[in-house]
């Protein structure tokens, strides 16, 4: 099976490399102590099952018996504990080890159980560990993990091992004949590097990829229109990982005004920007968690398009148009702002209908788009801006300290919007001390319910994964379920007549 | 002439050493460094953890002393690996002590690059220089009108547009060539012959379209070059002498109007090291334009220094070559030098 990706991943050891490409094929190569099943619920992948002690600041794993890596070596504890080391040394360039340096104490007792003490407990812990990819101790002892040629030729435990690395051109990783979860159904996997969106696209009308992620207008517009097309490829929806929003710096007047915050958010019409930027292949979201997991407050709706209420709240605020310019004003000051994004075409379309909206309740609005490393550097993090169009994924673990904490607000920090409730800030304390999962879930349901009344953001959208995959791969999930059709990847195949000549040949 | 060669050479070192400190300072201008780019909007990603990136890159020291440190490397010929790219070296390989070779970047993208712009230099002068004749002979008439709208629609017509349109009927609608990339799945099983025709199949319409584009500056360059020479007078005596009309134009005229033509070609020699981004990412060719852009966007600073130091190497010498080469050519010149 051959897909596209647009990067070539600069190594395989995901917690040096850091881009998406790297993880994305690592994870077929590695294998972490938990998983997300097909509900993003944790259950284990390397670990049979784990125990939380009563303080809630010890978890011991206990590992499934009788692993291997591919090499035949035995996986054991000793080699989680040395990722574990990996992760924390100072020397390592990674930006990841901030969770694991949490952990005061990791120990392996013996080959089958691997625990960790935290100083306090940490719920976002169960998460770190579906994270982090147990590396071999046995190959990397003693080497440097920043240089070691390891990251391009890695030996692994998971479904797939890699075959060749074509530098520039393919990734072709083959199975694993050790592989700790069972064996895969698909022999090869090939990964090619097509950075071009619509030659990846030519690629697959012409059969020589399998898979791609399309885009709304591919998957909205083409499709429908070439039957040939549908004969032979199959589309899939998935919810995406992100969600776009409009942020306000609150810091900056008049956004510190709660009633300014919730006008803009009724007068922003949702489905619209979903119908327009997305093609309607999108939900709105009510909440920073995904739709149809349990850290979603079921009770939560999306603010309406409701462009009175608008400008009755803006009213309240003191905002009207005294001079007749069609700009609504206080003070002799005239409400505008202006909308800062990077470039990137469905943020910078979502602006501009902003822009539109706003414009009809009487707030005048610019729009500027700049390269991200500009963005970021000379706006984000000194706190000169008065709103943004960005992202935030929707984290599978509910913690979001990080981003809406009142301490979290330092340049380089994510909280760079300046939000500060004492209650949003006491609710993110407790959900990280609790680690049960249904005492968390009441926490998290009652900070989005905060969150959204507050209106800190306006939650824009969340866009759809649109996977387009050849009809001779069989058995993919449809509808895709909240994790996404890559779920059981390993139990797909391709009917041995399916089969493309070059590689089965080999 | 030794001595000329020297002086050349010598005085290339102040130049390199101007070029790279303000291409160094303008690189630096720009906001943000590889720790914004690389983890930079991930909340699992620390501030401190970015900090520490930051010290081990030395992107916290002054900017001169960032320089003098690239300086002192570069003084040993080394160029230091990428930042992104997981320690990569930035030119050549390296060898560890359990002996695996890491390939260099610029070494892998180089020859790639290379291939395609010499193959499409060779492709623009064999076709450019019958047309640009072709044109001259018959000034202002119907063939030479015909060939400078043709040359000009090539040089007009967007790249990307005409490769999509190439690509889609000569791979999808009618699948004779592959689409992209530059080797099919399978390359290593191939014979030596296999693997060129698989080769040459991939670079097909990649070299088209890039010497499509310069068909144009050439084949009216070698017009003018004709039209100035046939209006000499020893044209006319050549003529008048009663020599074929053949003998006339390739022996007499066209050696001279050439002669322009090596500086233009011996200039063009520092843009073979360059390729073209949007070329390079529509055909997914891992080339030397494709690197530059994503180091710059990363801000990868060893590989952006790394690149423009080479290029302007290539560009000095480039220069000194076509000297060389017009005085090897034309005796005036010679003489010129020699004093």
């Amino acid at each position: 099976m051959i897909d596209a990706m647009t990067g070539e991943p600069s190594g395989l050891i995901p917690m040096i490399a850091g881009e998406s490409a790297a993880s994305t094929i690592a994870s077929n190569i590695f294998n972490t102590l938990l998983k997300y099943d097909k509900n993003l619920e944790l259950e284990g992948e390397l670990a049979k099952s784990w125990k939380i002690s009563s303080d809630q600041k010890t978890i011991t794993f206990t590992l499934k018996p009788g692993m291997k890596w591919a090499d035949g070596a035995p996986l054991t504890s000793a080699d989680v504990l040395f990722t574990w080391k990996l992760v924390t040394d100072d020397n390592t360039r990674t930006p990841y080890g901030a969770d694991y340096k949490l952990v005061v104490k990791a120990e392996a007792p013996d080959p089958g159980t691997f625990r960790v003490t935290y100083g306090q407990p940490y719920a976002p812990a169960m998460d770190s560990w579906a994270g982090l990819q147990v590396l071999p101790e046995h190959i990397l002892k003693g080497q440097d993990i920043n240089t070691t040629s390891f990251a391009r030729k890695p030996i692994g435990s998971h479904y797939y091992q890699l075959g060749e690395w074509k530098n520039g051109e393919r990734i072709s990783l083959v199975r694993n004949p050790n592989a700790t979860q069972g064996q895969a159904r698909i022999d090869r996997l090939v990964s090619r590097f097509i950075p071009d969106p619509a030659s990846q696209f030519l690629e697959l009308m012409a059969d020589n990829i399998d898979t791609m992620g399309l885009s709304p207008i591919q998957y909205a517009r083409i499709f429908p229109a070439r039957e040939e097309l549908n004969r032979k490829i199959a589309l899939y929806k998935e919810l995406g990982n992100a969600y776009t929003y409009l942020g306000f710096n609150l810091k900056h007047k008049p956004f510190d005004d709660k009633r300014v915050r919730q006008a803009i958010n009724y007068a922003i019409d949702k489905q619209e920007l979903i119908d327009g930027v997305l093609l309607g292949l999108g939900e709105p979201v009510a909440s920073p968690y995904k739709p149809g997991t349990r850290w979603t407050n079921p009770n939560l709706r999306p603010y309406a398009y409701d462009t009175e209420k608008a400008k009755a709240l803006l009213r309240e605020a003191g905002f009207e148009d005294h001079d007749g310019d069609g700009i609504l004003d206080r003070d002799g000051k005239p409400l505008a702002f202006e909308i800062l994004t990077n470039q990137n075409k469905q943020r910078e379309m979502s602006a501009v209908l902003i822009q539109r909206r706003l414009k009809e309740v009487g707030i005048s609005v610019n729009i500027r788009v700049l390269e991200w490393a500009s963005f970021i550097g000379r706006f984000i993090k000194t706190g000169e801006f008065d709103a943004v169009v960005l992202g935030w994924s929707l984290s599978l673990d509910p913690d979001q300290y990080g981003i809406w904490h009142s301490s979290q607000q330092a340049p380089g920090q994510f909280n760079f919007i300046g939000y500060n409730n004492p209650k949003v800030d006491r609710l993110l304390e407790q959900g990280r001390l609790e680690l049960n999962p249904d005492k968390r879930m009441k926490i998290y349901h009652e900070f989005a319910a905060t969150l959204l009344e507050d209106s800190p953001v306006v939650y824009l959208f969340a866009g759809y994964g649109l996977p387009a995959i050849h009809k001779r791969v069989k058995g993919i999930d449809n509808p895709a379920p909240p994790a996404g059709i890559g779920h059981n990847a390993y139990e797909w195949y391709i009917p041995a007549p399916l089969r493309r000549t070059e590689i089965s040949a080999q | 002439m030794i001595r000329y060669l020297l002086k050349r050479l010598f005085w290339m070192v102040p130049l390199l050493v101007g070029i790279s400190l303000i291409s160094f300072l303008i690189m630096h201008l720009a906001p943000g460094d590889i720790t914004t780019t690389e983890a930079g909007f991930n909340p699992k990603a620390s501030e401190e953890s970015r900090q520490k990136l930051r010290e081990i890159y030395h992107l916290d020291e002054p900017l001169i002393v960032q320089y003098g440190l690239w300086l002192k490397r570069m003084g040993t010929l080394d160029f230091g690996t990428s930042f992104a790219s997981h320690q990569r070296p930035v030119f050549w390989e390296k060898k560890d002590d359990q002996g695996n070779v890491t390939p260099g970047m610029i070494q892998e993208a180089l020859p790639i690059t290379l291939l395609i712009n010499v193959l499409s230099l060779v492709l623009i002068v064999v076709i450019a220089l019958p047309l640009g004749v072709i044109s001259a002979i018959h000034q202002n008439r119907p063939p030479d009108r015909a060939i400078t709208v043709f040359v000009f629609v090539g040089f007009a017509v967007p790249g990307f547009w005409l490769a999509l349109m190439l690509m889609y009927w000569l791979g999808v609608v009618n699948p004779w060539l592959p689409i992209s990339g530059l080797h099919s799945l399978g390359h290593e099983n191939m014979g030596m012959l296999g693997r060129l025709w698989d080769l040459g199949r991939h670079l097909a319409i990649p070299v088209f379209i890039s010497a499509l584009s310069g068909l144009a500056g050439i084949s009216l360059f070698v017009r003018n070059g004709m039209l100035d020479v046939l209006h000499q007078d020893y044209i006319t005596t050549a003529r008048a002498k009663g020599l074929p009309e053949n003998t006339v134009i390739y022996r007499h005229a066209l050696r001279n109007a050439l002669l322009p033509l090596i500086t233009l070609l011996g200039l063009s020699i520092p843009g073979l090291i360059g390729g073209s981004v949007i070329a390079e990412s529509l055909f997914a060719i891992p080339g030397m334009g494709k690197l530059f852009y994503d180091a710059v966007l990363m801000r990868d600073f060893p590989v952006i220094m790394g690149i423009l130091t080479i290029g302007a190497v290539l560009t000095l010498l480039g220069n000194l070559l076509a000297d060389l080469a017009y005085a090897w050519a034309d005796p005036r010149v010679r003489r010129g030098v020699m004093q």
